[in-house]
């Protein structure tokens, strides 16, 4: 390519931060509100300048139960992600090979990624409504986010493999290695960054996901429905000042998430 | 190969497809037995075989109204979230020259994602208000005689909503798409004489086209389903086939919803059908 | 202890300070039986809107009641869909009363011994006899309390129409609704519900989402300015719902409205914000933009206002110790800390007598009474929200109540209603 850069690249560049501008808009916004006075609103003007809604978001709420909800979303999502993870991986494997019903079961998985999420959250607590089972997050609410993440769990792994030379693996085969020891030591090292991200995407898509678990928490709610509950009757910044600690906390998150990246990779070497 | 080796990938498979036996297929096949029940205001759900939600639901001018809506924003957020994703995608992996340099680009792209989607829905009201901050300085600096309305509460606001939830859906895969294109293949043309838009044309665009569908079957899936951008930005004054549902969903009428759910469910799968037929999403992953 | 008790009749037990000072507090039920809570105590879920879903009052009732109360704060259409979907997945409710009628034919709650309650006969009678406490009937179009307070037996579907010993709910609280206004931004006399349409408020009108309030404040606005009638707006024909929704459409798409809210934070935003000057309102959400420092008026109209009332009621499966904590929280529900505490938000509680016992008097004159404050009112978090002198919104309890002319209702059209409702919204 050319050294010097085009007039295009110049256009290019400046619409990249005009839509970065526009991603962030909103959530700087947020994060200033989040320092409202105490007597502050959700919008503008500001009233005040106070630390006062942090502070108020680790103290219990005046209404609803924000520390639970956000306790039950992490466990969940974490739970999420290991569970795609796993599955996605092993179902990666899988389609390596030919197996009879293949075809269906892709199918199955984009269907279950294009299904309006609403549907799947009425089937789900209609039947166990039939069933007379209760719906807890850890049992329907977790069948539901994983019909979410798996899809995306198995789209990746189609591009990875479908971008792994198997030509490895064979010389791990010829030189005697059993399957299982090729996947060990072959295919996972060589994978591993990819896993890095089905897990992340997991965990985001659990804990942010609203639709999917509207019908089926149980007696509590998870952190989304939280907050959707908590709009009935709270006017705080706290929301806000929660909006903000999370952006910086996904920071620290990707941040590990790249390092580890990067010890995978420098121990590759 | 031995017996043995041959039934693995079965195993490997299992957790995935029960998994979607247990929470997808049973609850959907459930969602359309539902649709042909009765129900009344105090008796939710009488098992019943009868198309009265159908009839209702088809002979309804309302529902005809209601879809044609939600086509509009789909099509308007398809249209917005593909050619600035596919903008910033081409950017990120034609014009930045350093992994690194992607990588943390890409990032800053990501981070917002993070924040739970509902507060950054929210977080659009002070911007966009009649006293919001776009008002504030367009009625300042002298652009507006009266602050906008329909900068909230608006098709507008929720398709500005679907463009800043959604476009990351279409960046990742279109950029994972560009990737895959042999630079040798664009040097080639370039030494045959192609001009940069010669090239974006007949070898970028075509060859991006898995990530284009991939991004689009995510927009479309998100966008067919929610129901709660729509009602936020929306001020519940915008039609969509998702909120209807929620509604339905709210004064117990399972039965109607159920058969709603139905149709949308058959209407986005045939969109979808259609998008696969251009492309094998499994192969050109 | 700050508060004076002025009613003699509640002086008879002096329970309140037996509580505070025993350790044994929770041990005692108030209808004298002696009841030992074991070592574990009992936790009750109580889901409803978070109207009234105070954290302070959970840890209140623990302190004093030993039970520990965990609030599940959910959509107001979200309560109804639990209660009749998921019923054990809460152990008590704090529903509206017409929300019942589609709630109790699912055979998902259970009566209410009214002998177990204290209290009991110094409910106002508003939830017991129809009537206001000086005998005067209460309105009675759509769901007004009384026709859907008692059951025909502790298990039942049905309604009694005369009291029995099985209550639905024990009432929370109740108020009376109207429209809010920016008086700022209005700058002439609001008097009448027909305002809500009129064209010099386009795009900055809105109305609830909620069908079954929705409905009769649009009843309240077309009867008011003469573009419909009604036999009974709380019972409405197909024609006169037909009538009522295309009103409503019209006004709609003629861009009436700058939009619908159906959660209590977004309506103190929209008026807050300036989004809109005139629209229904919930009493504490006037005062929650009054507090942003945002002026609000709470406007009473020519034509009444339009009640609601909220209470506890115990799902079906409640037995054994849950049961008995659950009566006992009501029992203390009821004793006055808490009617005290709602009061002050602008609410009405059930037993005033006990309420006014933990209220000063100058709170009582002016929430209660009427009267000019004397001096500044502070909200249960100790902010000032009407400065000394300034005079409640429509004023006394029983200006307000005695002016209700409709309650939130659930009509026998419910299903058509509902769908009619759906295409407005989506038209």
């Amino acid at each position: 390519m050319e050294k010097r850069r085009g007039v295009e690249f110049w256009v290019l560049a400046v619409f990249f931060a005009l839509f970065v501008v526009f991603l962030y808009g909103p959530t700087l916004s947020i994060m200033v509100l989040s320092f409202q006075g105490p007597q502050g609103n959700l919008v503008f003007p500001m009233n005040g300048f106070s630390l006062h809604w942090f502070r108020e978001l680790f103290r219990d709420q005046p209404i609803g139960d924000i520390h639970g909800a956000f306790g039950r979303s992490i466990r969940l999502a974490l739970i999420v992600m290991g569970l795609t993870v796993l599955v996605s991986l092993l179902a990666g494997l899988a389609y390596r090979r030919h197996f009879i019903g293949s075809t269906a079961l892709f199918y199955i998985a984009v269907a279950s990624l294009i299904m309006p999420s609403i549907v799947i959250s009425i089937g789900i607590g209609a039947g166990y409504e039939l069933l007379g089972w209760t719906r807890t997050w850890y049992t329907s609410a977790l069948g539901a986010h994983l019909t979410w993440t798996l899809p995306f769990g198995l789209l990746i792994m189609f591009a990875v493999f479908n971008r792994f030379n198997p030509a490895l693996e064979e010389a791990a085969r010829d030189l005697g290695a059993t399957g299982w020891q090729s996947v060990r030591h072959v295919v996972l090292p060589i994978i591993a960054p990819s896993l890095i991200g089905v897990a992340l995407f997991g965990f985001t898509l659990s804990f942010d996901e609203l639709p999917r678990s509207s019908q089926v928490t149980g007696d509590v709610n998870t952190m989304p429905k939280e907050l959707q509950a908590l709009q009935t009757n709270t006017v705080t910044p706290v929301i806000y000042a929660l909006g903000t600690l999370t952006t910086l906390v996904s920071f620290a998150v990707i941040g590990l998430s790249l390092a580890a990246v990067a010890v995978i990779r420098s121990r590759r070497r | 190969m031995s017996l043995s080796s041959r039934t693995v990938p079965y195993f490997q498979a299992a957790p995935l497809a029960l998994i979607f036996l247990a929470f997808f297929v049973t609850p959907v096949l459930l969602v359309g037995a539902v649709s042909f029940f009765d129900y009344q205001t105090w008796d939710i759900l009488i098992p019943d075989f009868n198309f009265y939600n159908y009839e209702y639901l088809l002979e309804s001018s309302t529902t005809y109204r209601t879809y044609a809506n939600t086509a509009k924003l789909c099509a308007l957020a398809w249209v917005f979230t593909l050619s600035i994703g596919f903008t910033i995608a081409y950017f990120l992996a034609f014009h930045v020259r350093t992994v690194p340099t992607q990588i943390a680009l890409f990032l800053v792209c990501t981070i917002p994602f993070w924040t739970s989607n509902i507060i950054r829905t929210i977080s659009w009201i002070p911007l966009l208000g009649r006293e919001g901050l776009v008002n504030q300085a367009l009625v300042g600096s002298g652009l507006a005689a009266e602050p906008v309305e329909w900068l909230l509460y608006s098709e507008f606001a929720v398709i500005l909503g679907y463009v800043h939830l959604y476009t990351l859906f279409m960046i990742v895969p279109i950029f994972n798409s560009m990737m895959r294109i042999d630079p040798a293949l664009i040097e080639a043309a370039r030494d045959a004489g192609a001009s940069q838009w010669q090239v974006l044309w007949t070898i970028v665009i075509p060859l991006s086209r898995p990530g284009i569908a991939i991004g689009t079957i995510f927009v479309i899936a998100m966008v067919m389903g929610d129901y709660f951008t729509v009602d936020v930005l929306g001020g519940a004054k915008v039609a969509s086939v998702g909120k209807t549902i929620v509604n339905e969903l709210g004064y117990l009428q399972y039965p109607p919803a159920a058969a709603n759910a139905v149709v949308l469910t058959l209407v986005t799968i045939l969109l979808i059908v259609g998008l696969m037929r251009i492309v094998n999403i499994r192969k050109e992953l | 202890m700050a508060h004076r008790s002025r009613n003699p009749l509640a002086q008879r037990f002096t329970r309140r300070d037996f509580l505070s000072t025993s350790a044994a507090a929770g041990a005692l039920t108030i209808t004298g039986a002696p009841f030992v809570h074991a070592q574990e105590p009992v936790t009750l879920r109580i889901a409803g809107t978070g109207v009234n879903a105070f954290n302070e009052l959970a840890a209140k009732a623990k302190e004093e009641v030993g039970i520990n109360i965990e609030y599940i704060v959910l959509t107001s259409d979200d309560v109804v869909t639990r209660a009749v979907t998921q019923p054990t997945s809460f152990d008590m409710i704090d529903s509206e009363y017409w929300m019942l009628r589609k709630i109790v034919p699912s055979g998902n709650l259970q009566g209410m011994d009214t002998t177990r309650i204290k209290e009991y006969d110094n409910i106002v009678p508003i939830f017991t006899k129809g009537e206001l406490p000086d005998g005067t009937p209460v309105a009675r179009q759509g769901i007004s309390p009384i026709k859907v307070s008692y059951l025909t037996d502790q298990v039942s579907r049905a309604f009694a129409t005369e009291p029995t010993q099985w209550m639905t709910l024990i009432p929370t609280v109740y108020n009376a609704d109207t429209l809010g206004i920016r008086p700022d931004l209005i700058d002439r006399p609001i008097e009448s519900w027909s305002e809500l349409l009129n064209p010099e408020f386009r795009g900055k009108a809105a109305i609830l989402d909620i069908p079954s309030i929705g409905i009769m404040d649009a009843a309240m606005v077309c009867e008011a300015s003469g573009l419909a009638t009604y036999e009974d707006k709380g019972n409405m024909t197909r024609a006169e719902i037909d009538r009522t929704m295309a009103v409503l459409t019209e006004a709609k798409r003629d861009g009436q409205f700058r939009a619908f809210w159906k959660e209590f934070n977004e309506s103190v935003t929209l008026m807050a914000s300036g989004e809109v000057v005139i629209q229904s309102m919930w009493s504490p959400a006037v005062t929650a933009v009054r507090q942003q420092g945002v002026p609000c008026v709470y406007q009473p109209l020519k034509e009444g206002y339009r009640a609601w009332a909220a209470g506890l009621g115990m799902p079906a499966h409640l037995q054994g110790r849950q049961l008995d904590a659950a009566y006992d929280f009501i029992n203390w529900y009821l004793s006055g800390w808490v009617g005290a505490f709602l009061n002050r938000q602008g609410y009405y509680t059930a037993v005033l007598g006990t309420a006014k016992e933990y209220m000063s008097d100058d709170e009582w004159d002016f929430w209660m009474d009427g009267q000019p404050a004397a001096s500044d009112v502070l909200s249960p978090t100790g902010v000032v929200i009407e400065p000394a002198g300034s005079v409640r919104d429509g004023g006394s309890f029983w200006d307000r109540m005695g002016a209700v002319s409709v309650w939130n209702t659930v009509m026998d059209e419910d299903r058509y209603m509902v769908r009619k409702w759906n295409e407005f919204i989506a038209a």
